[in-house]
């Protein structure tokens, strides 16, 4: 019974509005524009920022702590005490790892050397890098042919590689790699498997941002140590811890902290990138600029709304007859309200629905023209809808309730 | 007088326009009886304050002092809801310058007043078919109000003021903007409306128009000065 006077009114709404087209057009730019401005903005930032996330799951996740060398020495002599530092060594890579041994799935660390890399078909310079424990997974890679490092050879330092796709490609031009021999400076070291070549293009077109990546020649660390480039006090370039426990990150940062403070003899010189916290710095500049989307759709709506205001005012003025009449033959003050009601609502509602057509395409063309893809969530259509029912629904009430407010005889009489 | 309730019953009807120092009295106390199916003419020059009397009649404004019963219900304190609902179920209105919604059709100003009773809408298709049937022109029923002639447009007001068959049928000089020849063809209608037993007040300043009717009702500075008694 309600819903059935409630779609009558619909169907009256309906016919005021195409008996009146022109006026409630104009009602409905107001909300067109600002449903649309609110999904654009919406679409564009997500679509940057789930480009942005895809970027950072690319390079091996955003789940990573990495601790890197750094200089103590800001300027001037250097004191005794950060002469005496030994910088990071893989005791600072046990340790941390220990720290909460929960939450760490994983860890690992690198020491690298510059080497003459020689083959049957190249010799180049070329930097080597000594990895241990979860390097690959940590980092991305993936493995095309062969095997991984065994922990045997991991911890004997056995002279094995892993070739990335254009070490490879370099090393090897005509064939099978894995099984061969390359010589690292005076080492001769056995080839054991080959990565997938890791492409990375912002857009389409570009050049591939991770060819260095694809550059690597991966060794035990072990063998960096003892054989290349080794020290007694086992100091690392570079310590990568996972932890997928992303609230667990910061508590585990700051322990580290502590931890390697101490190691270092307070001395700053190394150097904790965490990773997930400038993913999560990233993502609120992306929070700003939803906000200022957001913003920039609801002045719209506001500036719609005023204007919807001032067109039905202006229109009121013509209707004041009309509801003179209405009134006269029956209809009450409150009858008056709903009808401007739910007129209002309905041209928002269908305003909105073209907005949010119009928003796709909005989004789609500064996409496209952006060179991202478009990602869209349905969370910002609600969204859009929503504050665009409710704008609507707020400025459509003073017009509404002073049409209701009218004596019949005055409004008859208005010319 | 006969044991049928009157249609309209004014007792002491006054209205105040304006405030204090500028007050002007446009009914000075009207007393009034309309029998149900009577004919009556309302006449008066301009300011004489019949328009002001119609209104309250029409339950469009309220007396400032006075009361008023319109077929047995008195209107005094009633809300604006409740006054409307008097409106749409008891009076029937008529006006110089017909008052149609100029873009809806025919057939929907014939509708509107079955809207505000709550009729569905087949129903109110159908009604409005008669009505305009009863008037004379069944075929108008989808054009709109602009591409009529000022009698047919007035014959549409008169289908949409007959709607909810009301106690009364208020007509404000039906005929004033209409040329003579098709202002009687209108007042034929009243006329037979009548004699089908309507009770219909008409308010002009015409004489010869006001001849259509059973009774003449005379108003001057607010007062009713033909004595009620003194029927035609």
């Amino acid at each position: 019974m309600v819903s059935g006077a409630f779609r009558e009114r619909l169907a009256e709404a309906w016919i005021e509005i195409r008996e009146n087209l022109g006026r409630s057009s104009l009602q409905a730019i107001g909300v067109i524009l600002g449903v649309a401005s609110v999904l654009g903005g919406f679409s564009i930032s997500d679509s940057q920022r789930k480009r942005s996330d895809e970027r950072w799951m690319k390079l091996g996740g955003m789940d990573r702590l990495v601790v890197q060398q750094a200089t103590a020495v800001k300027d001037g002599t250097p004191t005794a005490l950060q002469m005496a530092n030994l910088g990071l060594r893989s005791e600072d890579r046990e340790e941390g790892g220990n720290l909460n041994a929960k939450a760490v799935e994983g860890a690992t660390q690198e020491k690298g050397a510059r080497a003459r890399v020689r083959s049957a078909f190249a010799d180049q310079d070329r930097s080597v890098r000594g990895i241990d424990g979860d390097y690959l997974p940590l980092n991305g890679y993936s493995l095309e042919d062969g095997r991984t490092f065994s922990a045997e050879e991991y911890s004997e330092g056995r002279a094995v590689a892993l070739l990335g796709a254009e070490a490879r490609a370099t090393f090897f031009p005509t064939g099978e790699a894995v099984g061969q021999t390359i010589r690292v400076g005076d080492i001769p070291v056995v080839v054991v498997g080959t990565l997938s070549e890791k492409v990375f293009r912002w857009r389409d077109g570009e050049p591939n941002r991770f060819a260095w990546r694809n550059r690597i020649i991966l060794v035990p660390s072990a063998l960096v140590a003892r054989r290349m480039n080794g020290d007694r006090w086992n100091r690392v370039d570079r310590v990568s811890f996972r932890i997928r426990d992303l609230s667990v990150m910061q508590t585990f940062s700051e322990g580290l902290d502590s931890l390697l403070r101490g190691n270092h003899r307070l001395q700053e010189d190394y150097r904790i990138d965490d990773i997930a916290a400038r993913v999560k710095k990233r993502r609120s500049q992306g929070d700003v600029y939803n906000l200022i989307f957001m913003l920039s759709g609801i002045l719209s709506l506001v500036g719609g709304g005023m204007v919807n205001i001032n067109i039905q005012m202006a229109t009121l003025k013509d209707r004041v007859r009309e509801v003179g009449v209405k009134m006269a033959i029956g209809a009450s003050g409150r009858e008056i309200f709903k009808g401007f009601m739910t007129e209002a609502l309905l041209v928002t509602g269908l305003g909105s629905a073209v907005g949010l057509l119009g928003g796709v395409a909005f989004s789609k063309v500064i996409t496209s023209f952006l060179k991202i893809p478009l990602f869209m969530q349905p969370l910002s259509f609600v969204w859009a809808f929503i504050l665009a029912s409710a704008f609507g629904f707020v400025f459509a009430l003073y017009p509404a309730w002073k049409a209701s407010r009218l004596s019949p005889m005055e409004a008859l009489r208005y010319e | 007088m006969t044991t049928e309730r009157a249609i309209i019953e004014t007792r002491g009807l006054t209205k105040v326009f304006g405030s204090n120092g500028m007050a002007v009295h446009a009914l000075r106390g009207i007393d009034l009886t309309v029998r149900r199916g009577e004919f009556v003419a309302l006449v008066g020059p301009s300011g004489s304050g019949k328009s002001t009397l119609m209104a309250i009649i029409g339950c469009l404004d309220s007396p400032t002092a006075g009361t008023y019963a319109i077929d047995g219900v008195s209107v005094e304190g009633l809300s604006g809801a409740a006054l409307a609902r008097i409106r749409n179920e008891k009076v029937g209105f008529v006006f110089q310058s017909y008052n149609l919604l100029p873009k809806a059709s025919i057939a929907r100003n014939v509708e509107l007043p079955l809207l505000y009773a709550g009729l569905g809408r087949k129903e109110r298709r159908r009604r409005a078919l008669e009505l305009l049937e009863q008037v004379g022109i069944p075929e108008k029923a989808h054009v709109l109000p602009a591409q009529l002639s000022g009698g047919q447009r007035q014959r549409v007001a008169i289908a949409r003021a007959l709607a909810n068959t009301p106690a009364l049928l208020l007509a404000d000089e039906p005929t004033g903007a209409l040329d003579s020849k098709t202002g009687e063809d209108v007042l034929g209608l009243f006329k037979e409306l009548h004699r089908k037993g309507n009770s219909v007040v008409l308010v002009t300043h015409d004489a010869h128009i006001a001849s259509f009717a059973e009774r003449r009702v005379e108003l001057r500075d607010g007062l009713v000065v033909t004595p009620e008694a003194q029927a035609a």
